[in-house]
């Protein structure tokens, strides 16, 4: 896998990638369930299938989370140093960044897992 | 570490003198055609607080009216129109351009910066913003207000007896605005990124710089929505294409998703900047630097992504399946969590300090303690049921006041009281302040506290009258007496500012000893920083010692303006090293006539003066290319120029380096947003037919895939012509010729497939909207048209050469989200109809 | 709880800088609460099981949500009043335990309970499962009530009164005829739109008998706020024989319905068993039961129904009636009287 990742991304990009996965989750559960309500009498599918992919899904997005969280906690030299990184150095730089992004993933991990809730409890397509 | 310059007091006298020249703002009338940062920030932020007060009044109005029940003060019809205009300018011209105003005037001060990248652009938002806001605003004098509410849901905004005139202004006018929104936040994310000062690195940058990086992003995200809705609903009201009209296959939800995928994150667009200036604040009174920076980038990044998933909660009662409904209850929930961080790290850094209690802080804690009950009434309106009962009521009018007068106008007061001395020299009264305070702060509480039990008994919202048996007489009667005492308080605040104060005794840049770079500048000066710093800690101020002396004495980077032109300095993006000497634009009419015209063109349209409107075009067009063509991509006297500190630095710079390159990117993806957004239109109109053709034919898949192919080809050209550029201008110009020609064919293939098919657009909806993406499409290539004659003019004046190649780069990249426009939009409209049956 | 004990509260605590404010606002608070318990048109005096159960939701919130505010604004104080100063590692637990971990904690478990309540007031009912079904329709500005049978045809129209059986859940189907409406019963249950286009359900029970009031909740033209209606829960027997009764219709006043129709009133009014017909305005049948007149607007008095037949303008502006006031005084008189008796 370390050959996939670099060691360090030199990027500010990186801060984005917990919650974009969150927005991909996010879109993908509203735009699934909106169309097979809309249009569940021509699917030969059940309501019941849609949820377990849905958390298939969800399992995926945390999975993602989990390992962007764990490339942060990488940058930010696995917790060595403590905040609040303001030193005029490169190092210093990362390691704020490490930070950022691994809080980041931490409310991005906790915003999908808000997401799964209501497959837990909505069974149906009743408005 | 680099050795500081060290000047004679002649030298620097001389440099003053020529930075001084350089810098100046005219004076007389031709003072209007200033760009300074400071001139245009001001201009905004007043003509933004003009707005308020006068929608204000009009929240006044209202409350008179629904003092009693039955009350006949106001007619109806004036009373929807008051409360359309009220919610209508208080979001659109006042909420958004206040901030903006305040990021103009404060952002190069806090970078480090003597201008932001684009002055020229600042200025031209301003006058859009002006001319739209007095339009929009106007209307109410002449009986011709917007009156279906500031959310403008069709069909009632679409039914022309009812909303007349009113709704056009609405449209056109704040379609207007929105550009001038969109320039601003191209303007401020270019700037954060490059422009700050040389060491400044990310985890340097103020706090109020952070917030108003993602503020900005969200800008590009959220506006284009609602660009891309406006189109549709204009085109439903002046030429009758059904987008929204059920008997023809319209739909009016769609205008609701528009609508609220933009109307949520602008909470959130107005709050953060509002916050942003509290994290300003809060440390210097608590005399150390803020506790959690990192969480307050994680607060910001995280209420700037959950915005998006929160617009459904406007549309829990629209019937959709409460599933959909429960994923937007709990990103709603979800968004409380980084909003919490905020407050505690506010909580946190005054604990850890030692606080000094004066006016700013009593308006940014008074505000968080109001702000507060908001955002848990936002907590319990977030779960669908309980929104059930409470939507639409005055539960909800105390909810958005609370989150929005709490989050928003307290910490702009606080920062008109912090700042006020930036901007002036000198300080606002303590006494004047703490009146105002308690009397806005009580009286808010007294105006919106008992709005929560008229609405949970059931009064709902938006009524010009009440009857009297439901014991929502006596909360009515309280509000209004509440609303007047924090109208007091207003009028308070306003006279303090207006009114004479002595000269300061000393002279005193930084009088509450804050922290923050922005407090070295003098504001007697039109030059910003005198010299750019190099910065090596969050809080400057305290923790660089002699950094005002040295940047006063000119000891750091640009000292000097040899060059006769404004220059500020380019940095890189992570850790900001010096990469460019930037000249940015002049005092100039450029912007100020660009944007009458291009007024001039959205105020025809609303009477339908079909031939003003052509000739506004026309002028905006020539204008806007007269523009470019002297104030952009200048071949400087010569390539590298010395900025001081025994540094030389290019002046002419492309491609990703360059701040135009970044700008086109951010441009084109808010334009992709708005593309995305008429997307999303087809599909929606698909989900919601069983066969969303209506019968018709569509488009076919010969001339869609036609043009398909002659985009890319066309794509492929420009790209070619950038390569060859770097050879000579012969290849280049010929691979641009071949390009236009291209183009011009495939915007005619593109075109021909719905006209050949013969679709009328005002029989069904989906003839409608495949035109309407298919003339976006053809639109942008048009402009790729114009765009590849103007590289072609450029390279033939001598403008364009292998070495100065801005242009054709920042077309090149213009051309590939153009390329990905047309291939979405004819993979779609001529492929989807035989996959969807 | 009593207003004196809050008062008693409030006391100690009156010359802080940020409580001054914060007594008036308890008082308000207790006694808005104490006093909401009453009228027929408030979520808080809850008549059915959905209006009962987010009542419940609303108090739990409330409680929760005012020991969170008291809690932040103490700490506010606090901190601003503070002696000494806490290191900064005290300062950053705050932020993690009370800005992130708490919160997230306390969120998880409100919207697990609001993801539980949603389809358990608003269950999934099979069309066919559905027994009682009532079509209403939002015009601007009143209700278009039809009562369905079974197969889903129309049994009778009427307007901006419904009856409903007590204990027996009614199923709406909620649909607008011009622009967008909101159908709310603040006693029984939350509301739902009416979108042109869209045929929204609503299923709503009461409890125990009585009136009870709903207004359009969605801004809907000039005269949105005149738009009200009334639910009257009866027991079901009583309903059963209204139904029934419903059915059929005869005017007593020969001379008033002569008056009416001779207006022209029946071309937009219908009144089952005459030549009036119109299917524009609202269905007059058995106009003299309804205990409001104009949607909710005016009482229902023969004085009132003359003055809205005459100048319907001024007391609904924006209204599809064209005024009558050029009629004689006399005749006005006469339909007021005819339409104040008519069964």
């Amino acid at each position: 896998m370390k050959s996939f990742i670099p060691r360090e991304v030199e990027s500010l990009w990186t801060l984005f990638t917990a919650p974009t996965v969150w927005a991909m989750h996010f879109i993908g559960c509203y735009a699934a369930v909106a169309v097979y309500c809309a249009k569940a009498a021509t699917l030969d599918i059940s309501f019941d299938t849609v949820r377990l992919a849905l958390g298939g899904f969800t399992i995926i997005a945390l999975a993602v989370i989990v390992l962007s969280a764990y490339l942060a906690w990488r940058q930010w030299g696995f917790g060595s140093g403590d905040p609040p990184h303001d030193e005029p150095t490169r190092k210093d730089r990362a390691l704020f960044q490490g930070f950022a992004t691994l809080l980041l993933s931490g409310l991005s991990f906790v915003a999908v897992v808000y997401a799964a809730i209501p497959l837990i409890f909505i069974a149906e397509c009743q408005r | 570490m680099v050795e500081l310059g060290n000047f004679s007091p002649e030298e620097r006298a001389a440099q003053e003198e020529r930075l001084r020249k350089v810098w100046k703002t005219p004076g007389g009338w031709r003072y209007w055609t200033s760009v300074n940062n400071s001139e245009i920030g001001l201009w905004y932020g007043v003509t933004a607080f003009v707005f308020m007060l006068f929608a204000g009044a009009l929240g006044l109005l209202m409350r008179a009216q629904l003092a009693t029940p039955n009350n006949n003060l106001i007619s109806a019809e004036l009373y929807n129109q008051a409360f359309t205009l009220h919610g209508t300018v208080m979001m659109f011209l006042f909420a958004v351009p206040i901030f903006e105003a305040v990021a103009i005037f404060l952002l190069p001060s806090m970078l480090g910066a003597r201008e932001l990248p684009f002055p020229r652009l600042s200025a031209f938002g301003f006058w859009s913003f002006l001319l739209g806001g007095i339009f929009v605003c106007g209307s109410i004098f002449f009986n011709a207000a917007p009156n279906a509410g500031w959310f403008m849901y069709p069909p009632l905004a679409t039914d022309k007896e009812y909303a007349g005139i009113g709704a056009d202004i609405w449209l056109l006018g704040l379609s207007f605005i929105e550009v001038a929104s969109i320039a601003a936040a191209v303007e401020i994310i270019v700037g954060i990124m490059k422009c700050r000062a040389p060491g400044m690195r990310i985890n340097m940058m103020p706090m109020f710089a952070w917030y108003l990086l993602i503020v900005a992003g969200m800008i590009l995200f959220a506006f284009p929505p609602l660009i891309a809705g406006d189109i549709l609903f204009e085109m439903e009201r002046m030429f009758d294409w059904p987008f929204f009209d059920v008997s023809r296959g319209g739909d009016p939800l769609l205008w609701q998703h528009l609508f609220w995928i933009f109307g949520h994150p602008e909470v959130y667009i107005i709050f953060l900047p509002a916050i942003a200036l509290m994290a300003m604040i809060v440390p210097t009174f608590s005399q150390r630097p803020i506790v959690g920076y990192s969480w307050i980038v994680l607060a910001a990044v995280g209420t700037g992504f959950l915005s998006f998933g929160l617009w459904v909660h406007h549309m829990f009662t629209t019937g959709l399946p409460q599933i959909s409904l429960a994923f937007f209850s709990a990103a709603s929930e979800a968004v409380a969590i980084p909003t919490g961080v905020q407050i505690f790290v506010f909580v946190a850094t005054m604990l850890a300090g030692r606080v000094i209690f004066s006016v700013p802080m009593l308006f940014g804690a008074g505000g968080l303690a109001i702000f507060t009950i908001g955002g848990l009434t936002g907590v319990m309106v977030a779960l669908a049921p309980f929104d059930w009962q409470a939507h639409d009521t005055y539960f909800i009018v105390a909810h958005l006041h609370y989150v929005l007068i709490g989050g928003m106008f307290f910490p702009i007061v606080a920062g008109i009281y912090y700042y006020f001395p930036f901007v002036t020299g000198k300080k606002l009264s303590d006494a004047w302040g703490k009146v105002a305070f308690w009397l806005m702060f009580v009286g808010f509480n007294i105006a919106f506290f008992p709005m929560h039990f008229s609405g949970l008994r059931g009064m709902p919202r938006r009524v010009f009258t009440y009857p009297e048996e439901f014991g929502w007489d006596l909360f009515n009667l309280v509000s209004t007496i509440g609303a007047f005492i924090f109208a007091a308080g207003v009028l308070t605040f306003v006279i303090d500012i207006f009114r004479p104060k002595p000269e300061p005794e000393t002279r005193n840049l930084n009088p509450w000893n804050a922290g923050t770079l922005e407090w070295t500048n003098d504001p007697s000066e039109d030059w910003g920083m005198r010299s750019v710093p190099i910065i090596t800690s969050r809080y400057p101020l305290w923790e660089q010692e002699n950094l005002q002396a040295d940047i006063e004495a000119g000891r750091y980077y640009l000292p000097d303006a040899k060059s006769g032109k404004r220059e500020t300095l380019v940095t890189s993006v992570l850790d900001a090293e010096p990469i460019q000497c930037l000249r940015v634009g002049g005092v100039s009419y450029v912007p100020m006539i660009s944007a009458m015209a291009l007024g001039g063109v959205f105020i025809a349209l609303t009477f339908h003066w079909w031939i003003p409107t052509i000739i506004c075009a026309v002028i905006t067009f020539i204008a806007i290319i007269w523009w470019l063509w002297t104030g952009t991509a200048q071949i400087p006297e010569a390539e590298e120029v010395d900025v001081g500190l025994g540094q030389k630095l290019p002046a002419y710079v492309s491609g990703p380096a360059s701040v135009g390159w970044w700008a086109m990117f951010i441009t084109m993806v808010g334009d992709g947003t708005a593309f995305a957004s008429l997307i999303f239109g087809y599909f929606f109109y698909w989900t919601v037919h069983d066969d969303f053709t209506a019968g018709s034919a569509g488009p076919g898949a010969f001339w869609p895939m036609v043009a398909l192919v002659l985009f890319v080809i066309a794509w492929l050209l420009t790209i070619a012509a950038r390569a060859l550029n770097e050879k000579g201008p012969a290849g280049c110009r010929i691979a641009l010729v071949a390009g236009i020609i291209v183009t011009i064919a495939a915007c005619l293939a593109g075109l021909a497939g719905p006209y050949l098919q013969g679709m009328d657009p005002t029989s069904n909806v989906y003839p409608a909207t495949v035109w309407v993406i298919a003339i976006w499409t053809v639109v942008h290539g048009a402009v790729g048209v114009v765009m590849l004659a103007y590289c072609l003019a450029r390279s033939f004046a001598g403008c364009m050469t292998a070495e100065h190649d801005q242009d054709i780069r920042n077309v090149t990249l213009y051309w590939h989200f153009m390329a990905f426009t047309a291939v979405v939009t004819f993979a779609v409209l001529g492929l989807f109809p035989m996959v969807s049956t | 709880m009593t207003d004196e004990r809050l008062t008693d509260r409030c006391r100690p605590t009156r010359n802080r800088r940020f409580s001054a404010p914060l007594c008036p606002i308890a008082l308000l608070l207790a006694t808005c609460l104490v006093s909401s318990c009453s009228g027929n048109h408030s979520t808080l005096d809850p008549a059915g099981p959905e209006a009962a159960k987010v009542a419940q939701l609303f108090y739990v919130m409330l409680v929760g949500g005012a020991v969170i505010w008291i809690g932040l604004v103490s700490a506010l104080i606090y901190s601003a009043r503070k002696k000494h100063q806490h290191s900064e590692q005290t300062a950053g637990r705050v932020i993690l335990w009370c800005g992130a971990i708490i919160p997230t904690v306390i969120l998880c478990a409100l919207l697990s309970y609001g993801m539980w309540l949603m389809p358990a007031i608003r269950p999934w009912v099979p069309d066919d499962q559905q027994v009682r079904r009532v079509e209403v329709t939002g015009e601007q500005f009143w209700w278009r009530v039809r009562y369905l049978d079974e197969a889903g045809s129309v049994v009778f129209e009427t307007a901006n009164e419904v009856r409903i059986p007590v204990g027996q859940p009614t199923h709406f189907s909620l649909k607008a005829a011009d622009v967008i409406h909101s159908f709310w019963v603040p006693s029984l249950g939350g509301k739902m739109d009416m979108i042109p286009g869209r045929t929204n359900p609503l299923t709503l029970t009461a409890d125990r008998e009585g009136t009870y009031r709903g207004v359009c909740a969605e801004f809907c033209g000039e005269s949105h706020a005149l738009m009200a209606f009334t639910v009257r829960a009866v027991a079901p027997a009583e309903h059963e024989a209204w139904l029934a009764e419903r059915r059929t219709s005869d005017p007593q006043d020969a001379e008033g319905l002569a008056v009416f129709l001779n207006n022209g009133c029946g071309a937009c009014h219908a009144i089952s068993g005459t030549a009036a017909s119109g299917r524009i305005g609202p269905d007059l049948t058995a106009f003299g039961e309804r205990g409001t007149l104009a949607a909710g607007t005016l009482p229902h008095t023969a004085e009132d129904i003359a003055r809205f037949v005459a100048h319907p303008g001024r007391i609904k502006p924006g209204v599809k009636m064209p005024h009558f006031g050029m009629l004689p005084e006399h005749d006005i008189k006469k339909i007021a009287a005819f339409l104040k008796e008519l069964r």
